[in-house]
Protein backbone atom coordinates (compact mmCIF):
# COMPACT_ATOMS: atom_id res chain seq x y z
CA UNK A 1 0.00 0.00 0.00
CA UNK A 2 3.24 2.15 0.92
CA UNK A 3 4.48 1.86 -2.42
CA UNK A 4 1.00 2.74 -4.21
CA UNK A 5 0.52 5.63 -2.13
CA UNK A 6 4.37 6.26 -3.17
CA UNK A 7 3.24 5.93 -6.84
CA UNK A 8 0.50 8.38 -6.75
CA UNK A 9 2.67 11.18 -5.18
CA UNK A 10 5.40 10.88 -7.79
CA UNK A 11 2.32 11.19 -10.45
CA UNK A 12 0.88 14.24 -8.71
CA UNK A 13 4.20 15.85 -8.68
CA UNK A 14 5.28 15.10 -12.02
CA UNK A 15 1.92 16.42 -13.82
CA UNK A 16 2.96 19.81 -11.71
CA UNK A 17 6.03 20.05 -12.37
CA UNK A 18 5.42 19.23 -16.36
CA UNK A 19 2.88 22.20 -16.22
CA UNK A 20 4.85 24.50 -14.94
CA UNK A 21 8.20 23.20 -17.02
CA UNK A 22 5.43 23.88 -20.32
CA UNK A 23 4.47 27.44 -19.05
CA UNK A 24 5.92 30.35 -21.79
CA UNK A 25 7.55 32.92 -19.32
CA UNK A 26 7.51 35.38 -22.30
CA UNK A 27 7.71 38.58 -20.11
CA UNK A 28 11.27 37.49 -18.66
CA UNK A 29 12.62 37.11 -21.95
CA UNK A 30 10.74 40.54 -23.09
CA UNK A 31 12.43 41.83 -19.97
CA UNK A 32 15.86 40.67 -20.80
CA UNK A 33 15.74 42.05 -25.01
CA UNK A 34 15.04 45.73 -24.10
CA UNK A 35 18.80 46.18 -22.33
CA UNK A 36 20.08 44.31 -25.97
CA UNK A 37 18.51 46.96 -28.32
CA UNK A 38 21.67 47.87 -29.88
CA UNK A 39 23.26 51.65 -28.58
CA UNK A 40 21.71 54.76 -30.06
CA UNK A 41 18.07 52.75 -30.32
CA UNK A 42 14.87 54.15 -27.87
CA UNK A 43 13.06 51.30 -26.42
CA UNK A 44 9.38 51.48 -27.84
CA UNK A 45 7.86 48.44 -27.61
CA UNK A 46 7.75 44.60 -25.96
CA UNK A 47 6.43 41.79 -27.85
CA UNK A 48 5.84 38.24 -25.90
CA UNK A 49 6.38 35.51 -28.46
CA UNK A 50 4.34 32.25 -26.64
CA UNK A 51 4.10 29.46 -29.58
CA UNK A 52 2.09 27.45 -26.67
CA UNK A 53 4.38 24.81 -27.11
CA UNK A 54 3.91 24.61 -30.52
CA UNK A 55 0.21 24.63 -31.01
CA UNK A 56 0.31 28.26 -32.43
CA UNK A 57 2.56 28.69 -35.36
CA UNK A 58 2.58 32.43 -35.24
CA UNK A 59 2.44 35.13 -33.45
CA UNK A 60 1.64 38.90 -35.10
CA UNK A 61 1.68 42.27 -34.07
CA UNK A 62 1.72 45.29 -35.63
CA UNK A 63 3.15 49.12 -35.51
CA UNK A 64 2.94 52.39 -37.96
CA UNK A 65 6.83 52.50 -38.93
CA UNK A 66 8.00 56.04 -40.06
CA UNK A 67 9.49 56.95 -43.57
CA UNK A 68 12.88 58.34 -42.39
CA UNK A 69 13.10 56.45 -38.80
CA UNK A 70 15.59 53.09 -38.44
CA UNK A 71 13.97 50.86 -36.31
CA UNK A 72 15.56 47.59 -34.98
CA UNK A 73 13.56 44.19 -33.64
CA UNK A 74 15.56 41.61 -31.61
CA UNK A 75 14.44 38.43 -30.46
CA UNK A 76 15.80 36.94 -27.13
CA UNK A 77 14.98 32.97 -26.42
CA UNK A 78 16.86 30.25 -24.22
CA UNK A 79 20.37 30.50 -24.16
CA UNK A 80 22.15 32.98 -26.66
CA UNK A 81 20.49 31.74 -29.96
CA UNK A 82 16.95 32.39 -30.96
CA UNK A 83 15.96 28.88 -30.65
CA UNK A 84 14.72 28.64 -34.18
CA UNK A 85 12.35 31.78 -33.67
CA UNK A 86 11.88 33.98 -36.86
CA UNK A 87 11.07 37.74 -37.14
CA UNK A 88 9.54 38.73 -40.38
CA UNK A 89 8.40 42.17 -41.66
CA UNK A 90 5.28 42.39 -43.87
CA UNK A 91 4.20 45.93 -45.54
CA UNK A 92 0.53 47.07 -45.34
CA UNK A 93 -0.19 44.85 -48.74
CA UNK A 94 1.47 41.95 -46.63
CA UNK A 95 4.51 42.11 -49.32
CA UNK A 96 7.60 40.44 -46.95
CA UNK A 97 9.97 43.14 -46.52
CA UNK A 98 12.32 41.18 -44.61
CA UNK A 99 13.07 38.11 -42.11
CA UNK A 100 15.68 37.52 -39.82
CA UNK A 101 16.24 33.73 -41.32
CA UNK A 102 19.15 34.31 -44.24
CA UNK A 103 20.48 31.30 -46.05
CA UNK A 104 19.20 29.08 -43.25
CA UNK A 105 21.07 31.30 -41.00
CA UNK A 106 19.04 32.51 -37.75
CA UNK A 107 19.83 35.90 -36.78
CA UNK A 108 18.58 37.60 -33.22
CA UNK A 109 18.29 41.50 -34.33
CA UNK A 110 16.62 43.23 -37.34
CA UNK A 111 17.33 46.85 -38.43
CA UNK A 112 14.63 48.25 -41.10
CA UNK A 113 15.95 52.08 -41.85
CA UNK A 114 11.87 52.93 -43.40
CA UNK A 115 11.60 54.64 -46.03
CA UNK A 116 7.72 53.82 -46.35
CA UNK A 117 5.50 54.90 -44.09
CA UNK A 118 2.66 52.16 -43.10
CA UNK A 119 1.30 50.03 -41.10
CA UNK A 120 3.74 47.15 -40.56
CA UNK A 121 3.18 42.94 -39.48
CA UNK A 122 5.87 41.74 -37.33
CA UNK A 123 5.38 38.48 -37.42
CA UNK A 124 7.15 35.55 -35.45
CA UNK A 125 7.05 31.74 -36.56
CA UNK A 126 8.76 29.15 -35.29
CA UNK A 127 11.51 27.02 -37.39
CA UNK A 128 12.53 23.64 -35.54
CA UNK A 129 12.16 25.89 -32.21
CA UNK A 130 12.21 23.62 -28.78
CA UNK A 131 10.66 25.87 -26.63
CA UNK A 132 8.75 28.13 -28.85
CA UNK A 133 8.83 30.89 -26.29
CA UNK A 134 10.39 34.15 -26.79
CA UNK A 135 10.30 37.62 -26.20
CA UNK A 136 11.65 40.59 -28.60
CA UNK A 137 11.50 44.71 -28.04
CA UNK A 138 11.41 47.00 -30.65
CA UNK A 139 13.37 50.02 -31.14
CA UNK A 140 14.25 53.32 -32.77
CA UNK A 141 16.43 56.08 -33.62
CA UNK A 142 16.22 59.08 -36.43
CA UNK B 1 -4.96 3.44 4.67
CA UNK B 2 -7.72 2.45 2.02
CA UNK B 3 -9.67 5.26 3.07
CA UNK B 4 -6.95 7.83 2.59
CA UNK B 5 -5.99 6.24 -0.81
CA UNK B 6 -9.27 6.27 -1.86
CA UNK B 7 -9.78 9.62 -0.89
CA UNK B 8 -6.57 10.92 -2.74
CA UNK B 9 -7.95 9.42 -5.88
CA UNK B 10 -11.52 10.91 -5.49
CA UNK B 11 -10.04 14.21 -5.20
CA UNK B 12 -7.52 14.01 -7.96
CA UNK B 13 -10.63 13.04 -10.51
CA UNK B 14 -13.09 15.08 -9.01
CA UNK B 15 -10.49 18.20 -9.81
CA UNK B 16 -9.84 17.24 -12.95
CA UNK B 17 -13.42 16.73 -13.94
CA UNK B 18 -14.67 19.81 -12.34
CA UNK B 19 -11.97 22.01 -14.36
CA UNK B 20 -13.19 20.82 -17.46
CA UNK B 21 -16.50 20.71 -17.02
CA UNK B 22 -16.37 24.10 -15.67
CA UNK B 23 -14.44 25.27 -18.89
CA UNK B 24 -16.99 23.96 -21.48
CA UNK B 25 -19.61 25.13 -19.63
CA UNK B 26 -17.98 28.95 -19.29
CA UNK B 27 -17.25 28.53 -22.78
CA UNK B 28 -21.37 27.45 -23.67
CA UNK B 29 -22.33 30.17 -21.63
CA UNK B 30 -20.16 32.98 -23.35
CA UNK B 31 -21.34 31.84 -26.47
CA UNK B 32 -25.03 31.95 -25.02
CA UNK B 33 -24.54 35.46 -23.38
CA UNK B 34 -22.70 37.08 -26.53
CA UNK B 35 -19.54 36.99 -24.09
CA UNK B 36 -17.41 35.66 -27.16
CA UNK B 37 -17.95 38.82 -29.47
CA UNK B 38 -16.43 40.80 -26.88
CA UNK B 39 -13.63 38.65 -26.52
CA UNK B 40 -12.97 38.84 -30.04
CA UNK B 41 -13.15 42.60 -30.08
CA UNK B 42 -11.33 43.08 -26.58
CA UNK B 43 -8.63 41.00 -29.01
CA UNK B 44 -9.18 43.51 -31.55
CA UNK B 45 -8.69 46.45 -29.79
CA UNK B 46 -5.51 45.39 -28.30
CA UNK B 47 -3.95 44.46 -31.64
CA UNK B 48 -4.89 48.01 -33.05
CA UNK B 49 -3.63 49.87 -29.81
CA UNK B 50 -0.16 47.95 -30.15
CA UNK B 51 -0.03 50.12 -33.59
CA UNK B 52 -0.35 53.70 -32.20
CA UNK B 53 3.19 54.91 -32.63
CA UNK B 54 4.75 56.59 -29.69
CA UNK B 55 4.70 60.00 -29.26
CA UNK B 56 8.67 60.05 -28.50
CA UNK B 57 9.05 59.90 -32.36
CA UNK B 58 7.91 63.13 -32.74
CA UNK B 59 9.64 64.72 -30.26
CA UNK B 60 12.90 62.79 -31.54
CA UNK B 61 12.18 63.91 -34.52
CA UNK B 62 11.57 67.75 -34.02
CA UNK B 63 14.51 67.50 -31.57
CA UNK B 64 17.08 66.04 -34.39
CA UNK B 65 15.92 68.40 -36.85
CA UNK B 66 17.16 71.37 -35.20
CA UNK B 67 13.71 72.96 -33.18
CA UNK B 68 14.15 74.28 -30.00
CA UNK B 69 12.74 73.58 -26.84
CA UNK B 70 9.57 75.20 -25.81
CA UNK B 71 7.51 74.80 -22.91
CA UNK B 72 4.66 76.55 -23.93
CA UNK B 73 3.55 73.89 -26.60
CA UNK B 74 2.73 72.16 -23.16
CA UNK B 75 -0.26 71.29 -21.23
CA UNK B 76 0.59 73.36 -17.80
CA UNK B 77 1.02 70.59 -14.99
CA UNK B 78 -0.69 73.35 -12.55
CA UNK B 79 -3.89 72.45 -14.77
CA UNK B 80 -4.00 68.92 -12.85
CA UNK B 81 -6.64 69.76 -10.19
CA UNK B 82 -9.36 70.47 -13.37
CA UNK B 83 -9.49 66.38 -14.18
CA UNK B 84 -11.98 64.74 -11.99
CA UNK B 85 -13.35 62.31 -14.01
CA UNK B 86 -11.89 58.77 -15.42
CA UNK B 87 -12.41 59.94 -19.00
CA UNK B 88 -10.57 63.00 -18.32
CA UNK B 89 -8.06 61.51 -15.93
CA UNK B 90 -7.01 59.16 -18.97
CA UNK B 91 -6.86 61.53 -21.53
CA UNK B 92 -4.64 64.25 -19.79
CA UNK B 93 -1.96 61.33 -18.38
CA UNK B 94 -2.21 60.25 -21.70
CA UNK B 95 -0.93 64.26 -22.64
CA UNK B 96 1.25 64.78 -19.76
CA UNK B 97 2.94 61.56 -20.72
CA UNK B 98 3.71 63.20 -24.06
CA UNK B 99 5.00 66.13 -22.17
CA UNK B 100 7.10 63.69 -20.26
CA UNK B 101 8.84 62.24 -23.03
CA UNK B 102 8.92 65.91 -24.85
CA UNK B 103 10.82 67.18 -22.00
CA UNK B 104 13.06 63.92 -21.42
CA UNK B 105 14.43 64.08 -25.18
CA UNK B 106 15.00 67.81 -24.74
CA UNK B 107 17.02 66.78 -21.69
CA UNK B 108 14.76 69.41 -19.86
CA UNK B 109 14.64 67.85 -16.50
CA UNK B 110 13.59 70.25 -14.18
CA UNK B 111 10.16 70.93 -16.12
CA UNK B 112 9.94 66.90 -16.58
CA UNK B 113 10.16 66.25 -12.26
CA UNK B 114 6.97 68.55 -12.72
CA UNK B 115 4.99 66.26 -14.66
CA UNK B 116 5.82 63.44 -13.02
CA UNK B 117 4.65 64.02 -9.48
CA UNK B 118 1.35 65.00 -10.98
CA UNK B 119 1.22 61.16 -13.10
CA UNK B 120 1.65 59.08 -10.66
CA UNK B 121 -1.13 61.11 -8.55
CA UNK B 122 -3.74 60.49 -11.62
CA UNK B 123 -2.31 56.98 -12.04
CA UNK B 124 -2.67 56.47 -8.37
CA UNK B 125 -6.27 57.89 -8.96
CA UNK B 126 -6.69 55.32 -11.83
CA UNK B 127 -6.09 52.43 -9.70
CA UNK B 128 -2.77 51.79 -12.14
CA UNK B 129 -0.20 53.44 -9.97
CA UNK B 130 1.31 50.69 -8.85
CA UNK B 131 2.76 50.34 -12.57
CA UNK B 132 4.40 53.86 -13.01
CA UNK B 133 7.94 53.57 -10.83
CA UNK B 134 7.87 57.09 -10.23
CA UNK B 135 10.91 56.60 -7.37
CA UNK B 136 13.02 54.81 -10.49
CA UNK B 137 12.18 57.49 -13.15
CA UNK B 138 12.82 60.34 -10.51
CA UNK B 139 16.35 58.98 -9.46
CA UNK B 140 17.02 58.63 -13.36
CA UNK B 141 15.44 62.31 -14.18
CA UNK B 142 17.82 63.70 -11.88
CA UNK B 143 20.70 62.46 -13.76
CA UNK B 144 20.74 64.37 -17.45
CA UNK B 145 23.52 61.34 -17.73
CA UNK B 146 20.74 58.29 -17.32
CA UNK B 147 18.66 59.60 -20.37
CA UNK B 148 18.41 56.42 -22.64
CA UNK B 149 17.75 54.78 -19.24
CA UNK B 150 14.73 57.31 -18.60
CA UNK B 151 13.23 56.70 -22.02
CA UNK B 152 13.55 53.55 -21.38
CA UNK B 153 11.74 53.26 -18.01
CA UNK B 154 9.06 55.55 -18.17
CA UNK B 155 8.01 53.78 -22.07
CA UNK B 156 8.24 50.78 -20.32
CA UNK B 157 6.30 52.23 -17.23
CA UNK B 158 3.42 53.25 -20.17
CA UNK B 159 3.43 49.98 -22.05
CA UNK B 160 2.71 48.36 -18.51
CA UNK B 161 0.08 50.60 -17.69
CA UNK B 162 -1.47 49.65 -21.37
CA UNK B 163 -1.41 46.16 -21.13
CA UNK B 164 -2.56 46.30 -17.43
CA UNK B 165 -6.11 48.22 -18.76
CA UNK B 166 -6.20 45.37 -21.95
CA UNK B 167 -6.13 42.48 -19.61
CA UNK B 168 -8.52 44.26 -17.06
CA UNK B 169 -11.13 44.86 -19.64
CA UNK B 170 -10.39 48.55 -19.01
CA UNK B 171 -9.06 49.17 -22.63
CA UNK B 172 -11.46 52.13 -22.76
CA UNK B 173 -8.64 53.54 -20.37
CA UNK B 174 -6.08 52.62 -22.38
CA UNK B 175 -7.81 53.92 -26.11
CA UNK B 176 -8.16 57.32 -23.88
CA UNK B 177 -4.53 56.70 -22.67
CA UNK B 178 -2.98 56.92 -26.05
CA UNK B 179 -5.65 59.66 -27.76
CA UNK B 180 -4.38 62.21 -25.19
CA UNK B 181 -1.16 61.54 -25.92
CA UNK B 182 -1.06 61.31 -29.77
CA UNK B 183 -3.31 64.76 -29.74
CA UNK B 184 -0.80 66.76 -27.57
CA UNK B 185 1.94 65.24 -29.84
CA UNK B 186 -0.10 66.64 -32.80
CA UNK B 187 -0.38 69.86 -31.27
CA UNK B 188 3.06 70.25 -30.36
CA UNK B 189 4.76 69.24 -34.00
CA UNK B 190 2.09 72.06 -35.58
CA UNK B 191 2.47 74.21 -33.41
CA UNK B 192 6.32 74.16 -34.51
CA UNK B 193 5.22 74.12 -38.37
CA UNK B 194 3.12 77.46 -37.86
CA UNK B 195 6.08 79.82 -36.44
CA UNK B 196 7.63 79.09 -39.99
CA UNK B 197 9.67 76.38 -39.44
CA UNK B 198 8.94 74.67 -43.31
CA UNK B 199 10.98 71.58 -43.97
CA UNK B 200 9.80 68.34 -45.34
CA UNK B 201 9.93 65.77 -42.97
CA UNK B 202 7.78 68.22 -40.43
CA UNK B 203 5.37 68.34 -43.16
CA UNK B 204 5.36 64.65 -43.52
CA UNK B 205 5.46 63.82 -39.95
CA UNK B 206 1.78 65.81 -40.14
CA UNK B 207 0.70 64.56 -42.71
CA UNK B 208 1.45 60.89 -42.23
CA UNK B 209 -0.56 60.75 -38.44
CA UNK B 210 -3.36 60.45 -41.07
CA UNK B 211 -2.71 56.88 -40.85
CA UNK B 212 -2.69 57.02 -37.02
CA UNK B 213 -6.00 59.22 -37.03
CA UNK B 214 -7.67 56.64 -39.37
CA UNK B 215 -6.81 53.45 -36.73
CA UNK B 216 -7.83 56.18 -33.20
CA UNK B 217 -11.26 56.39 -35.02
CA UNK B 218 -11.83 52.79 -34.93
CA UNK B 219 -10.96 52.38 -31.85
CA UNK B 220 -13.38 55.01 -30.81
CA UNK B 221 -15.89 53.60 -32.49
CA UNK B 222 -15.76 50.12 -30.75
CA UNK B 223 -17.14 52.70 -27.55
CA UNK B 224 -19.48 54.91 -29.41
CA UNK B 225 -22.15 53.29 -28.50
CA UNK B 226 -21.35 52.69 -24.44
CA UNK B 227 -19.45 56.22 -23.65
CA UNK B 228 -21.38 59.29 -24.31
CA UNK B 229 -17.79 60.91 -23.66
CA UNK B 230 -16.13 59.03 -26.32
CA UNK B 231 -18.89 59.40 -28.54
CA UNK B 232 -18.30 63.29 -28.55
CA UNK B 233 -14.81 63.08 -28.93
CA UNK B 234 -14.95 60.77 -32.21
CA UNK B 235 -17.23 63.60 -33.67
CA UNK B 236 -14.27 66.04 -32.95
CA UNK B 237 -11.78 63.27 -34.41
CA UNK B 238 -13.48 62.55 -37.59
CA UNK B 239 -13.63 66.72 -38.47
CA UNK B 240 -10.13 66.34 -38.04
CA UNK B 241 -10.27 63.09 -40.01
CA UNK B 242 -12.02 65.97 -42.55
CA UNK B 243 -9.39 68.87 -42.12
CA UNK B 244 -6.81 65.26 -43.39
CA UNK B 245 -8.95 64.39 -46.32
CA UNK B 246 -6.60 66.52 -49.13
CA UNK B 247 -3.55 64.72 -47.61
CA UNK B 248 -2.43 62.42 -50.22
CA UNK B 249 -0.45 59.28 -49.27
CA UNK B 250 0.95 57.13 -52.12
CA UNK B 251 2.95 53.80 -51.19
CA UNK B 252 5.08 52.24 -53.75
CA UNK B 253 6.26 48.86 -53.34
CA UNK B 254 9.49 47.45 -54.34
CA UNK B 255 10.97 44.14 -53.06
CA UNK B 256 13.62 44.90 -50.43
CA UNK B 257 17.23 43.13 -49.77
CA UNK B 258 18.48 41.95 -46.61
CA UNK B 259 22.48 41.58 -45.82
CA UNK B 260 24.19 40.47 -42.63
CA UNK B 261 26.40 43.33 -40.68
CA UNK B 262 27.80 42.22 -37.35
CA UNK B 263 25.25 39.60 -36.29
CA UNK B 264 21.99 42.04 -37.28
CA UNK B 265 20.08 41.76 -40.38
CA UNK B 266 20.16 44.96 -42.11
CA UNK B 267 17.54 45.43 -44.64
CA UNK B 268 17.66 48.06 -47.79
CA UNK B 269 14.09 48.82 -48.13
CA UNK B 270 13.28 49.96 -51.67
CA UNK B 271 9.68 51.06 -50.80
CA UNK B 272 8.70 54.61 -50.54
CA UNK B 273 5.58 56.67 -49.96
CA UNK B 274 5.10 60.15 -51.35
CA UNK B 275 2.74 62.39 -48.92
CA UNK B 276 1.17 65.74 -50.63
CA UNK B 277 0.08 67.74 -48.13
CA UNK B 278 -0.47 71.59 -48.38
CA UNK B 279 0.08 74.71 -46.12
CA UNK B 280 -3.91 75.30 -46.22
CA UNK B 281 -3.70 71.04 -44.67
CA UNK B 282 -1.26 72.31 -41.73
CA UNK B 283 -3.20 75.36 -41.03
CA UNK B 284 -6.59 73.49 -41.18
CA UNK B 285 -5.74 70.27 -39.23
CA UNK B 286 -3.35 72.48 -36.74
CA UNK B 287 -6.94 74.20 -35.89
CA UNK B 288 -8.99 71.47 -35.44
CA UNK B 289 -6.21 69.76 -33.07
CA UNK B 290 -5.55 72.84 -31.19
CA UNK B 291 -9.63 72.92 -30.64
CA UNK B 292 -9.84 69.44 -29.80
CA UNK B 293 -6.61 69.79 -27.36
CA UNK B 294 -8.38 73.05 -25.58
CA UNK B 295 -11.35 70.25 -24.93
CA UNK B 296 -9.32 67.43 -23.71
CA UNK B 297 -6.97 70.08 -21.34
CA UNK B 298 -9.43 72.02 -19.92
Amino acid sequence: MKSIMAFIFVILFGISSTSLIGQCDSENYTNNCIPKLAEGFNYLKSYKIDGEGGSKTKVEYSYVFTKGTQYMINICATGENTDGIVVSLFDQNRNKVASSKINNQFVSALAYPCNATGIYYIQYTFDGSAQHCGGSALGFKK
Amino acid sequence: MRIIFILILFFVFSACGSGNKSDDQAFIESLESGDKKTAIDEELISGILQQIPSPLEISLMLKESGNKYNSDFLNSPDNYGKYNTNYKKALNLGVYGTDLGYTNIYEKNADGIKYLSKIKSMADELNIGQYFDIQTIGRLAANSRNLDSLLMMTTKNFNTINSYLQTQGRSNLSVLLLTGGWVEAMNIVCNVASMGVDHPELRETIGEQKIVLEQIILLFSFFQDSDENMASLLKDLKELETAFKEVNITYTYKESSVEIVNGVAVVKDNSTTTITITKQDIENIKNVTGSIRTKIIS
